[in-house]
């Protein structure tokens, strides 16, 4: 799959799992998903988090130093599940 | 007695915790405690935000032997902390190194050496100091102080662990998923070791995987302080987590098939805790089998049906139930729902009243509704609203939520419709709003 096309998976993932009122097509893919973007927070991180690792089998944990960039932005977000995904 | 020890029950040597370096012994933390008692500031509070839960104990403890009071925020929203700061005036703040907040005098804890205080000299605090002050948030976001003794914080550390039998002989180590600066956390993840001379963990575990390393990390028999919430994910993680002594879950209502899955997965008993931020930890369960919960040991009733309090002698006054209970035995009861309209999400209480009333008074909403969805046995984490709002977008009436209610209540989904199904007497039937949410869920997705 093209990190594209991953992109726009893993953008109606988090509208579908967060019951987000946003149609996925309009999150731009370098805007913040936390904070003053989409809004989410650690609630959203931890549901958003087993969907992930349901979906693609990719465990996410704090302690990997680059959990902050995966966090940023749905972009990371589609390229740390591109590299670390299992199924 | 008048005074309780800051720890008990460790020698010089035993863990404490553990630090980038290695273990720290109680004989370190003490002298750790000693060391910041000298360079605090001169102020009569402290808000404590310090994100190890080691320094934020080390920061806590120096407090209490300047005969400080450390205050305890929900969160780190600027507009939350700035309402603290702004109504007990006098204070500063402890924070991680590089992270100050705005407008307040702020110091980091100084890097410490690795002295050890081998002559164990434990500082005794008198029961009745006032120590620390939880804030509930409220609906809005309003802080509302709870103020906490000593004695209170001493007392629900004993007594919960003399309730499940939490001895270093038999547990090494609490490990915990909840805000130190929570009052269930303060208690729990806190209190609850260093009166039993028992390690802690200083993380704080998110993501089920962190939960395990966590776990892992202390190399022995832990107790996992958690949440519904965190406790869920685990158990749909499908991890194996090492052996946990016992789980300890509070901050909003365990399923009990939830509770049966995660015995089950991690082969430990799952007690839960019931408490709320004005009287502390009240009463435990065993989930899986018991829907009754047995008052702590210094804990009494007061009152009478339907107005329940709870009282105890570090309490200043009885203080009534947030949920409507039965009593059902001696010094037991059940919890037959919430009062009025109360709801708990992560810890946080609000009344759907109030909630409906701040979406009302946004600009160009006619009408409106805060619903709670039926959640089955999941935690509930979100609201839903309904709002009739001609004109306006989803992202309007968020932007303007916002400034005006605490964000953990923000509705997902937000639905707007273009009315409500009150009825003749413009009242709006539960079962209606009900059949509006689902269709019109449907109907957008």
């Amino acid at each position: 799959m093209s990190l594209l096309a991953l992109e726009r998976e893993v953008a109606a993932l988090i509208v579908h799992t967060l019951k987000l009122k946003t149609d996925w097509s309009t999150i731009h893919p370098e805007a913040a998903l936390f904070g003053d973007g989409l809004g989410l927070d650690s609630i959203d991180a931890l549901e958003l988090s087993l969907a992930i690792a349901q979906t693609y089998g990719y465990q996410v944990k704090s302690s990997d130093p680059e959990i902050k960039e995966t966090f940023s932005s749905l972009r990371s977000l589609a390229r740390a599940i591109e590299k670390n995904r299992t199924k | 007695m008048s005074n309780a020890p800051l720890i008990a029950l460790y020698g010089p040597d035993d863990t404490l915790t553990w630090q980038a370096d290695g273990a720290r012994s109680a004989g370190e933390f003490l002298s750790d405690v000693a060391e910041l008692v000298d360079s605090l500031p001169d102020f009569p509070s402290v808000l404590n935000l310090l994100s190890s839960r080691y320094e934020f104990l080390v920061g806590f403890a120096a407090a209490m032997v300047r005969g400080q009071v450390t205050l305890l925020p929900q969160s780190r929203a600027p507009q939350t902390l700035r309402r603290i700061v702004g109504e007990n005036g006098d204070c500063y703040g402890l924070t991680d190194r590089g992270d100050p907040v705005e407008g307040l005098p702020c110091v980091a804890l100084p890097s410490r050496g690795r002295r050890s205080d081998r002559t164990m000299r434990v500082p005794q605090i008198p029961l009745h100091q006032q120590v620390a002050v939880a804030f509930t948030s409220g609906s809005t976001g309003q802080p509302t102080p709870n103020r906490k003794t000593w004695g209170a914080l001493v007392s629900v550390a004993r007594d919960t662990g003399s309730r499940f039998g939490l001895t270093a002989g038999r547990c090494r180590a609490v490990v915990a998923t909840v805000p130190h600066q929570h009052m269930f956390g303060l208690e729990a993840s806190v209190m609850l070791p260093i009166q039993h001379g028992l390690a802690m963990h200083p993380g704080r575990p998110l993501f089920p995987e962190d939960v395990r390393m966590a776990l892992e990390e202390v190399s022995g028999r832990s107790v996992l302080v958690t949440t519904p919430l965190h406790l869920r994910a685990c158990v749909m993680a499908g991890l194996k987590l090492p052996p946990v002594e016992m789980i300890l879950s509070a901050t909003s209502p365990l399923a009990r098939e939830l509770a049966r899955e995660a015995e089950e997965r991690f082969h430990a008993p799952v007690n839960e805790i019931f408490g709320f931020a004005e009287a502390g930890s009240v009463a435990s369960r065993r989930t899986v089998n018991a829907d009754e919960w047995q008052m702590l040991d210094a804990v009494t009733l007061a009152g009478a049906e339907p107005d329940w309090s709870v009282q105890a002698d570090y309490l200043p006054r009885p203080i009534r139930f947030p949920d409507r209970i039965a009593v059902t035995g001696h010094r037991r009861f059940r919890v037959l729902g919430r009062m009025e309209d109360q709801v708990n999400i992560a810890g946080h209480r609000a009344s759907l009243g109030d909630l409906t009333r701040k979406l009302l008074e946004i600009d160009g909403v006619q009408d409106g509704a805060f619903y709670l969805p039926e959640t089955g046995h999941a935690p509930l984490t979100r609201l839903t609203a309904v709002v009739v709002a001609p004109g306006k977008t989803h992202q309007d009436i968020q932007r303007a939520l916002r400034l005006s209610i605490d964000p953990v209540f923000f509705p997902r989904p937000l639905l707007l419709v273009p009315r409500l199904p009150r009825n003749e007497t413009g009242k709006l039937p539960r079962e209606a709003l009900r059949r509006l949410v689902e269709e019109e869920s449907a109907h957008e997705s």
